[in-house]
Order: structure tokens, then sequence, then C-alpha cells
């Protein structure tokens, strides 16, 4: 009972952290029609950072998770700037193999700069609270540290944060009409590159955060973008792809799948989990859990 | 088909065909100048015959994917799956069996394509995003398999070691110029197959496919048998490049097969030109030895940067030449 417990907080913890990323690609697929592979990236870019500033430069943790924020935000502004932008009009594979060619490339830049090693956050560096002995002790047996905690309520938090944002603000209208027609949107007075812009922002502002939150409890490695990055992506279309609310779902139900999978069936296979969702919900269900039917999406 | 002996391809044919004899001289001119105390800064012999069997090895993949690629018009991402399917399916019939070189090719091939229609059917209707999406996650299944599954492959990693090399009349074809001329043929045979094919029946309702999938159905042509024959090809092609890797590499590992090799290939072909063999092959030729004189330039782990300066082309080819270097399609 107290393994079972411990693996669905794991899942939980993971699922938060998949939803996190499973948005950005969500938002930008759902505006621009892009599978951003290099989402993945700037997610591994975020921990990163966040390791720079704490580690070398020596800035409290609560500063440096904003501060990471924030370097991702731009740095996804500018993919889409120099990237993305110029193709906006030419066909979806060129889309697509440019965000291939920046995937490829962010991922061996973060190599160069930080060379192939695995990284931890040190966790004299952190705030003693999240040292994994402070827990609280659940009932059977199983301990809950404040640290996942922490992970799951930021990861809850912010959701709610963002669906607020969506459907009250202005410039979550503007994202929504965007996604419904880009051409009537600015037809309407919406600059588009705008929204685009700061859906871009958003996403890798909201990536920057789960790095972190992998950071805090797991190795920090040039790859990791890929391996989470393909997970979470199976979240956003296990939620149904360009649906934000399926993409925290899907997120949650993917977190859980592999942290019970690796538990119980083989650990070498738990990114093969989330493969064989992605697989058989593009065969099955293309739309997703939450997405409308649209057969033929492509 | 208009081929005309000209002077020039008959000379590249003899450079082609003599150009192992030129490494062993160079190999030679090597020896003579060390023992004078003089180093050349250019690689051994044997490392640039060895080099030019991974380009054209390279080349075949390239091509090979460009049926599905460049031909259909989708994007496969997991190509690499193939190539995976023909190594392993070779490398074990050699290696558990004792089965000959001459017979585990073709079984490798023939797996090969039916992994393609396995792969096939199912994705059948799915465009676009979706299809690269499952192809990829296809391709990262069977890695992981191979990866993990140690009862199935007999070692660690997926290793799979001492392949003996192929044989003929009792003797073993191991030097490198045995496999130079090998993969050339291997190559020239491919290259054929695909020309004809191109130029054909079957190679115009690829290509009516992937301007307009409708239109080419409304005209008569069976969509989903033309694009499951595209697949099947390619998918044989890039076994023939797994079964010649084992006995080449005289063994094979799963990191052979990672993803990103995938994209490498992807990446020749696009920049060749998306659609069409001449530009499968020089994408082919460029970027593979590209990368190999960018391991031999780059000093230690910045020769590992050479995939940071295939993305960076990636991204400059789609923005200011999106139909690749060479412009005519085919």
């Amino acid at each position: 009972m107290a393994q079972f417990l411990e693996q669905i907080i794991n899942g939980l913890v993971l699922g938060g952290i998949y939803a996190l990323i499973a948005v950005g690609y969500t938002m930008v697929y759902g505006i621009i029609q892009l599978i951003n592979f290099a989402h993945g990236e700037i997610f591994m870019f975020g921990a990163y950072f966040a390791f720079t500033l704490v580690t070398f430069l020596n800035v409290p943790f609560w500063i440096a998770l904003p501060m990471s924020m924030i370097l991702c935000a731009v740095m996804g502004i500018l993919i889409d700037v120099i990237a993305y932008r110029p193709l906006r009009n030419a066909s979806r594979l060129s889309a697509l193999i440019t965000a291939i060619g920046m995937s490829l490339g962010l991922q061996n830049l973060a190599q160069l700069i930080w060379k192939a090693d695995q990284r931890t956050i040190k966790s004299e560096l952190l705030p003693t609270f999240f040292l994994s002995e402070n827990a609280i002790s659940l009932p059977s047996g199983a301990a809950l540290p404040y640290r996942d905690l922490f992970i799951i309520l930021l990861a809850l938090v912010l959701m709610i944060a963002l669906n607020r944002l969506i459907h009250l603000t202005k410039i979550g209208k503007a994202m929504r009409a965007c996604a419904q027609n880009k051409v009537a949107a600015n037809l309407m007075g919406i600059k588009t590159n705008h929204v685009i812009a700061v859906t871009f922002a958003i996403g890798s502002a909201l990536g920057a955060v789960a790095g972190v939150m992998v950071g805090l409890r797991e190795v920090i490695e040039p790859m990791m973008g890929y391996y989470k990055g393909v997970a979470a992506f199976a979240a956003a279309v296990l939620g149904g792809i360009g649906n934000i609310t399926g993409a925290m779902l899907g997120g949650i139900l993917i977190g859980l799948a592999e942290a019970l999978g690796a538990g119980y069936i083989n650990s070498s296979y738990r990114i093969a989990i989330a493969y064989i969702i992605m697989i058989v919900v593009i065969l099955i269900r293309p739309s997703g859990l939450l997405g409308k039917s649209t057969s033929n999406r492509a | 088909m208009k081929n005309k002996l000209t002077s020039k391809s008959v000379i590249l044919f003899l450079l082609i065909c003599f150009f192992p004899l030129f490494t062993y001289g160079i190999d030679y001119i090597y020896r003579l100048l060390s023992s004078q105390g003089i180093y050349l800064p250019i690689p051994s012999g044997d490392t640039m015959l060895r080099t030019v069997i991974d380009v054209c090895l390279y080349i075949l993949l390239a091509v090979g994917i460009n049926i599905v690629c460049g031909f259909t018009g989708q994007l496969d991402l997991g190509y690499v799956a193939f190539y995976l399917v023909g190594g392993y399916t070779a490398g074990l019939l050699m290696t558990r069996l004792g089965i000959s070189y001459w017979i585990a090719l073709p079984v490798a091939v023939l797996n090969g394509a039916l992994w393609g229609l396995i792969r096939g059917v199912p994705t059948l209707r799915l465009t676009g995003d979706y299809f690269a999406i499952v192809t990829f996650g296809f391709a990262e299944l069977l890695f992981r398999v191979v990866k993990v599954e140690d009862w199935l492959i007999g070692d660690i990693d997926g290793m799979i070691n001492d392949i003996p090399p192929p044989k003929i009349f009792g003797i073993e074809l191991y030097q490198l110029w045995h496999y130079y001329y090998q993969i050339f043929i291997l190559l020239a045979i491919v290259v054929f197959v695909t020309y004809r094919l191109l130029h054909s029946r079957v190679g115009r309702a690829w290509v009516a496919i992937r301007e307009d999938e409708q239109a080419a159905e409304s005209m008569g042509i069976n969509v989903s048998r033309y694009k499951l024959l595209a697949f099947t090809v390619s998918a044989a092609i890039g076994a023939l490049g797994g079964a010649f890797l084992g006995p080449f590499r005289a063994g094979i590992s799963a990191g052979t097969f990672e993803f990103w090799e995938s994209i490498l290939i992807i990446c020749m072909v696009v920049l060749g030109g998306l659609g069409s063999i001449k530009g499968a092959i020089i994408g082919g030729a460029v970027l593979a030895s590209l990368g190999e004189i960018l391991r031999w330039v780059l000093p230690g782990q910045l020769g590992d940067a050479r995939y940071l300066i295939f993305g960076i082309i990636l991204i400059l080819l789609m923005r200011y030449r999106p139909d690749g270097l060479i412009l005519k399609k085919a």
C-alpha cells in the first residue's frame, strides 16, 4: 500500500510537470498548427538556467525561478521570430522540419555550453524546505515530501491561472480568436503576430517552471528535453491537441501511467508507455479525449 | 531515359572503380614520408575508405527515405526503424544460426519490407503531423525493445558482436575495399530500381498522390495500394542498409539506431531537395562527408557539435531554399 501511494504521488508530480510542458505544445499547436519540437528544449534550458543561476551565480532559488521563466519566455519569442514567423505561409512540412532543426540545434547548443554530464542543483543551495527528508508521513507509511507537494500545488495554481487568463483577459480572448480563425482575427484588429509571440512566451515560461521542478528532483542533462518533451507531447495528444484543459488532463494521466508502469511493470519501459499511449490515441481517436472530433486533422 | 556515355560519366566511373587503389597509394606515400620524419596532417587511406563507405551507406538510406518523404510527400520521422530491423535480422541470423550473409541479406530486406507493411497499414489514413508522430513513436518503440530486451538480442544495449564478414567460395571478404565495392553495387542497384520506379506508372502515381491525394484518387489511382508500396519499398531499402552495416562494422548496438539518425537522413534529403533521386544522392554525399570532416576538424567534444550545424542547416534551408539546393523537382 505504501508503495502504491508513493507511486501515485510520483505520478501526480510527473503529471503536473508533463501538464505544464504539454500546455506549451498545445497552445502553439492551437494557434499556428505547428508541433513545436523545440518546446522540449526550452524546458531543458529552463532547468539549466535555474541550475546556472543557483550554482554559479549564487542567486537565491526564489529569484532564480522567475528569472529562468523570463529567460525562457524571451527564448520562446526569439525562436518564433527567427525560425517560425518567416514560414507562416510556407508548407506545413517546411515548418515541421524547421522545428526539428531548431530542437536538434538547441539540444546540441546546451551540450556545448553545459557539457553532456548530468548535473544536479546542490541541495545546500536550495531552501531547506526542499530537502527530501522533510516530508509529511502519510498513514500507511508512505512519505509525501514537501518538495513534491510544492510541485503539485504550484502546477495546479499555474494551470488555474492560465485557465483564467485564457478565459477572462483581453489577451486570452485574442488568443482564442486566433485559434479559431487567424485571418478573421486579423481583420478584427487583433495583431496576430503579437498574440502568437505572447503564446510562445507563456508556453515557454510554463515550460521553464516544469524544467526547474525536474531540476529539484532529478538530474539535469541535455537529453531531458527530448525524453520529457515527447512524453509531454503524448499528453497533449491524449488530451486532444489544441485543447488546454485536455493537455492538463493528459499530462496527469500520462504521469500516473508512467509512474505506475515503471513501478509495477519494468522501469526501462517508462518512456515507452508514453509512446504507446500516443500511438494508440492517434490511431484510434486522433482528436484525443477532449478534442473536437475532426477525423483528419493535418 | 536519355543516357549518353559522356566522357564525364566515364571518368566518374573510373574514379569510383579505382578509389581503393588511390587510398592505398596515399597510405604508401604517408609511410614513405613518415619514415623520412615528415608527418602529413591528412587522415590515413583506411580512414578515407571507411568514410566513403559510410557516406555511401547514408546515400543508400537517403535514397530510401526519399521514396516516402519525397515521392509521396509524407514526413517519416522513424526511418531508422527499418535500418534497425535490417541490421538485427541479418546480425541475429548470422551469429545465432550461422546462416550465410548472402541468405541473411535478402531475408533482412524482406523482413524490412514486412515491417514497412506493418507500420504502413495503420498509418495509411494519417497525414502530415500525425503520420510524422506515429512513425517517430514506432521507431522509438523498436529502439527501446532492442535496447532493453537482453534475452532477445543476447547482450546488453542490443549489442551483437563478431558478425562474420561475407564469404564467396570460402574466401572471406573482410577487407575494406571488398565492402567498398559491395556497397557500391548495392547502391547502384537501389538507385537503378528507384529511378525506374519513379519513371514508371508507379512513380507517377506517387507524385500524383503527393500533389493532391483526392485528385489522384478520383483519377483512378488506388491511393492506399500505392502508398503501401512506397512504404514497403522504402523500408526494404532501409533494411538493406542495416544488413550491410552489421558485417561492415563487425557488430551493431542499439546506439546506432537513435532517433537523431532519422533526422540526419531527412536532413540529407531536404538538403538535396525532396523528391529527387539526384538530390538525395548529392545531399547524402555532402552531409555525410561534412559530418566526418567536422569530426576531424573540430577538436574533442566540439566534434559532437556537428549536430548543431545540421540543425542550423535545416533551419536555413527551410527559410531560404525550401526546395533544396537542387531546384528541379522530379
